[in-house]
């Protein structure tokens, strides 16, 4: 590995572990698969614009046509809404595609990272965005 | 005497309190003077978010062999999974120096006797009194403790002591301190956007020597803070034992 590529290296990994830093301010991720990304697609039940997350709950229907709400945690007002977003971004009844870091217990939740909504744009909430 | 001759005094006095100026009736309660000095101080409006600056490498704080014993301890219990979070996911504030340096604004307030740092995160506020006054001979032991200050040129000294010992240094709160910490933070402008604060931590008990680190903020002139109550939707939590998790129930609150 040459010196500049070292230098980039542990660049990314100080910014990493200072993003790590700043988002758990407030808890943890020690509950989410942050290994993980996971899709999951269905429609808006509620977008709860609260601190000290948002919180988006969303019906989605397996094969059979069950129904599992997932609860999905987010950055908070105050960060998104510097930040492009507002309380009126999703809106009960969309229908949408969220990618999140599911909880590692199973049970249907987890981080809310981005999300392609009803007209095909996307929107990071959280981390690196598509690839 | 008729009655109207008692009535009508009255009624004349309620009148004239009602006409006088209220510039006039405070006199009682002056405000004091040093508005107009307030110009002569660097402009620190807008709000300030704790930046990640280049070249800016904190080294971490050298522990006495008993808090270097208590960290050990407390790694091995998260190893174990005994301890999995903080108590800031029960909405605990950060208290000094973690609150300084959270993902949320802050905002610096100067008037005469004193500077006020408002901090969006968990809703707190900090008050350094530039009066000159000293510190109380035995302060309460609080979460961002007594602060007094004063101006060094363009850098704004502030010395601060009597913390609560119910917060940590860092090190997902397995870096402690004692009762005896003190603080002194140099908060000075060394870019038109851009807020330096060093600052040095030393603490006989926890310390072997004092521990300085350096923190960056950029200047939002356009934001306004925003209200920030940790309680009102947390469904994150830590038990008394340090467990996490977090509530799912989509019902709760309904």
């Amino acid at each position: 590995m040459s010196r500049t590529n070292l230098f980039r290296g542990s660049t990314l990994l100080v910014a990493a572990t200072l993003l790590a830093g700043a988002a758990q301010a407030h808890h943890s991720f020690g509950v989410f698969d942050t290994t993980t990304e996971k899709e999951i697609e269905g429609d808006v039940v509620e977008f709860q614009w609260t601190n000290p997350h948002t919180w988006t709950w969303i019906d989605v229907k397996d094969a059979d046509g069950a129904v599992t709400r997932w609860g999905l945690e987010g950055m908070s007002p105050n960060f998104l809404g510097r930040r492009g977003w507002s309380k009126n971004s999703l809106k009960p009844g969309d229908h949408v595609k969220v990618v999140v870091y599911p909880l590692k217990s199973g049970e249907p939740g987890g981080t809310f990272l981005r999300a392609t909504l009803p007209d095909g744009t996307v929107k990071v909430m959280f981390g690196r965005g598509p690839q | 005497m008729k009655l109207s001759s008692i009535v009508t005094p009255i009624l004349l006095a309620a009148l004239a309190a009602l006409v006088v100026p209220p510039s006039a009736r405070a006199q009682g309660a002056a405000r004091s003077g040093g508005w107009a000095a307030l110009d002569e101080l660097p402009d620190w409006g807008g709000l300030w978010e704790a930046t990640f600056a280049q070249g800016v490498r904190n080294e971490q704080p050298s522990l006495t062999s008993e808090y270097e014993a208590r960290l050990e301890a407390y790694r091995a219990a998260q190893q174990r999974g005994d301890i999995q979070d903080t108590p800031a996911a029960n909405c605990v504030p950060n208290g000094m120096p973690g609150i300084m340096t959270q993902p949320y604004p802050i905002e610096i307030l100067f008037s005469p006797d004193k500077v006020t740092i408002l901090i969006e995160a968990y809703s707190q506020w900090r008050q350094i009194f530039t009066d000159g006054r000293r510190h109380p001979e035995d302060p309460d032991l609080t979460f961002n403790g007594h602060s007094i200050g004063h101006w060094e040129d363009d850098t704004l000294v502030v010395d601060s002591v009597g913390f609560t010992t119910d917060t940590a240094l860092g090190g997902s709160f397995g870096i402690r301190h004692s009762e005896k910490m003190h603080i002194v933070e140099r908060m000075r402008l060394v870019g038109p956007d851009t807020l330096e604060i060093v600052t040095t931590i030393d603490d006989p008990e926890a310390l072997t020597k004092p521990w300085t680190t350096t923190r960056v903020y950029g200047r939002h002139r356009d934001w306004t803070l925003a209200e920030y109550i940790c309680q009102q939707n947390n469904r994150n939590f830590t038990t008394e034992e340090g467990k996490a998790g977090i509530d799912l129930n989509f019902e709760v609150d309904k």
